[in-house]
């Protein structure tokens, strides 16, 4: 069944793609107006969402409410976090968002640091803003909402954990609505982008901004690949390494992959940059073959790399980010004429 | 500061030694010989030798892509590195008398694409991580012992990249990115809210620090990556930034070994044309210009090292690879184009393989 909803689906992605050519400019501005803008919005308004429920957690003891928010921002973030470009870089707005991977448990040191002194500075966003990128975004909420001692965040007990997660929160909101600000700016990186000039710092010609926009997904599909799949599921050795998962702690490791290839297929689709009908049914395929491994994977992490049918499923998901690699990467980046190249690639 | 001071404590006698620029070996008498990483059409990896005039001498199978290449007279022998994370350097003898042979980085260490030799090729040393400390080494070979690793001398720093030996022949100049990967992570960068890059000379004997140089502590996310040394033993670097790419600071600066270490200021528009990004550093064959790449921007510039300006400017689409010759430049892309800079008189070549980001005049 599955592979006819693949093929389904590409031929759903293809006759779009085939019924017209659409040129490199008209492909820059949906990519900002039909993806970067509303996805940026969407993120903004729901860590607005994540803000109030943890308001109302630390009023009212609805715990699972704010645990589901988590959920739904971090599904939010997932989907653009892969747009290194723009306000997400600035002010370590990505770090400070999404401190991960964290390969020797810093942040989860300091949290929990800052959790055993009550330290009152960090549950004002002002305060927090002044700590370590670690203590600052999700990975440390995810802490607050769902590590140890969070049971403590219904009782009076918990009053200062539940008020340091209410900052995090709260700065998360102020950042998300930062980037919105910025793609929605119509002065700012979204007119540089589309309308590319040799006066920019960034994007000084057309063929600049279209690399920029498909060396992102490329990146990010490298990026997921190498920092959220790769790290825990096993090795060469055998050894699969569940803890190296990002939110083990929340069950949101397959949400979140879900959510970041989900960001990447529809900055794909919505820009139109795949014109070739053949090349679009292949990465559409790609993409619905990533689907189907994370959709198989039901388990939390830790039973999941122990599961031979889970197991393989994380091993296919890795295929699957090779073969998007490669035909976004190297096949689409030489239909559209870019570089997305051997020296330019990263920094060496 | 105190890393300064005892920099400068330390810097009198020794360091003021040599000023004669170090004599680049010949292959060949009276002809050029250049080598670079590649990768073919195919998507092969691989070095070339070429002579001057371009035409290829020799050709190396690599395992995976490297990255720079060293090169001895005295141990007849060229390496080539792998490209960072990569854990393999092939020696290979110039001459092709010899089948290479492939070093493999010993267990939590991973190289990260450049090396030199000691001036008597005895021994060889390459840039290497200590990646689960996240700290950089220098790993030391006997060339005389099959390669044998013998030890290692701490960068004083995270994620060393180019490395080169000063013209006194006792001193290494390093270049640390600041920039923490880890093997587990593939490429990722895993600390870009705490880099601290830096440019460190140690002594070649001991592994002594005499000096580390950083930038503006507001210049942290300038990752220092790649060296040249001019006629006046300044040492000129350039850097890549991993801060918002529509900030443009400068990228291309020098440090001394009396403790000095500024960046030149590039007029705006040459410098937005680099694209936060320098690829590769070269200094002439008289050490009087030096000129820097950017594969992002396209852009060659030359750079009076005197007077500190641009003297010439010029694009090359996705060009990386610099090395002097006689009377300028010669620069390579990843498009496979070869052209001459700033006084090289060489026409353009078009080669059917695509050239990595180093280039090395062997002679």
């Amino acid at each position: 069944m599955r592979i006819f909803a693949a093929i389904f689906a590409a031929l759903l992605l293809v006759a779009p793609a085939s019924a017209q050519i659409i040129s490199p400019s008209e492909m820059l501005r949906s990519s900002v107006t039909n993806f970067i803008r509303p996805q940026t919005k969407a993120f903004a308004t729901r860590t607005a969402d994540l803000s109030k429920a943890m308001h109302a957690l630390c009023e009212n003891g609805d715990l699972t409410g704010a645990q589901d928010a988590f959920a739904e921002a971090a599904a939010a973030y997932g989907r653009i976090e892969f747009l290194r470009v723009g306000p997400l870089m600035e002010d370590n707005r990505s770090d400070r968002i999404l401190f991960f991977p964290d390969r020797k448990g810093i942040g989860l040191r300091q949290v929990q640091q800052l959790l055993a002194e009550a330290d009152l500075t960090a549950a004002t966003v002002p305060g927090l803003q002044q700590k370590s990128v670690a203590v600052q975004g999700f990975g440390a909420l995810e802490f607050v909402l769902f590590g140890t001692g969070f049971e403590t965040l219904t009782t009076p007990e918990g009053a200062f954990r539940c008020a340091y997660g209410a900052a995090i929160a709260k700065n998360l909101e102020e950042m998300a609505a930062e980037i919105a600000a910025g793609w929605a700016d119509p002065e700012g990186i979204a007119k540089r982008l589309t309308q590319p000039d040799p006066s920019y710092a960034d994007y000084r010609t057309t063929t600049e901004s279209l690399e920029a926009i498909v060396g992102l997904v490329s990146h990010g599909i490298e990026g997921v690949r190498d920092t959220r799949i790769n790290p825990f599921i096993a090795k060469a050795d055998g050894k699969a390494n569940p803890k190296q998962a990002l939110f083990w702690r929340s069950n949101q490791t397959l949400p979140m992959l879900k959510a970041n290839f989900d960001g990447l297929r529809r900055l794909i689709e919505l820009s139109s940059v795949v014109t070739d009908p053949a090349l679009a049914q292949e990465v559409t395929a790609a993409f619905a073959r990533a689907d189907a491994a994370i959709a198989l994977v039901t388990s939390p992490v830790e039973i999941a790399v122990a599961d031979p049918t889970q197991a393989t499923a994380l091993n296919d998901l890795v295929a699957s980010t090779q073969d998007l690699q490669r035909l976004i990467g190297e096949d689409l980046s030489a239909t559209l004429g870019l570089s997305v190249g051997f020296s330019s690639l990263d920094g060496d | 500061m105190w890393q300064r001071r005892a920099f400068l404590k330390s810097a009198g006698a020794g360091f003021l030694a040599s000023l004669a620029p170090r004599q680049l070996l010949a292959l060949e008498a009276n002809d050029l010989v250049f080598a670079s990483s590649i990768q073919t059409f195919a998507g092969k990896y691989g070095a070339v030798l070429m002579g001057e005039r371009g035409g290829v001498i020799s050709m190396i199978d690599l395992p995976d892509r490297g990255h720079d290449i060293t090169i001895s007279r005295e141990a007849q022998r060229g390496v080539v590195f792998a490209r960072q994370p990569g854990t393999f350097a092939l020696v290979f003898d110039p001459f092709g008398n010899e089948a290479p042979q492939t070093l493999t980085s010993i267990e939590g260490r991973h190289f990260f694409g450049h090396g030199v030799f000691s001036p008597d090729g005895r021994l060889l040393y390459a840039t290497e991580s200590d990646f689960e400390a996240a700290q950089g080494v220098i790993g030391i070979y006997d060339a005389t012992d099959d390669y044998r690793r013998i030890g290692e001398f701490p960068t004083y720093g995270t994620g060393p990249h180019e490395m080169l030996l000063m013209p006194d022949g006792t001193t290494f100049v390093v270049a640390n990115g600041g920039i923490e990967t880890h093997p587990d992570y593939g490429r990722a960068e895993l600390n870009l809210d705490t880099m601290d890059p830096s440019v460190v000379f140690i002594d070649r004997r001991d592994g002594t620090l005499i000096g580390q140089l950083r930038l503006d502590t507001g210049l942290h996310q300038l990752s220092i990556r790649h060296m040249a040394v001019d006629a006046q033993n300044r040492v000129w670097f350039g850097c890549q930034y991993k801060g918002a790419p529509s900030d443009s600071p400068q990228l291309i600066g020098y440090a001394t070994m009396d403790g000095e270490i500024r960046l030149i200021e590039l007029p705006l528009d040459t410098l937005r044309d680099l694209r936060n990004y320098v690829g590769s550093v070269a200094a002439s064959a008289d050490g009087n210009t030096i000129a820097v790449s950017s594969p992002e921007g396209d852009l060659l510039i030359a750079i009076d090292a005197e007077n500190k300006r641009p003297v010439l400017v010029e694009t090359l689409r996705n060009g990386c690879g610099l090395a002097a010759d006689q009377s300028g430049f010669v620069a390579t892309s990843g498009k496979g184009e070869m052209i001459g800079i700033a006084g090289a008189e060489r026409s353009q070549q078009q080669f059917d393989f695509l050239f990595d980001n180093h280039m090395l005049r062997l002679g």
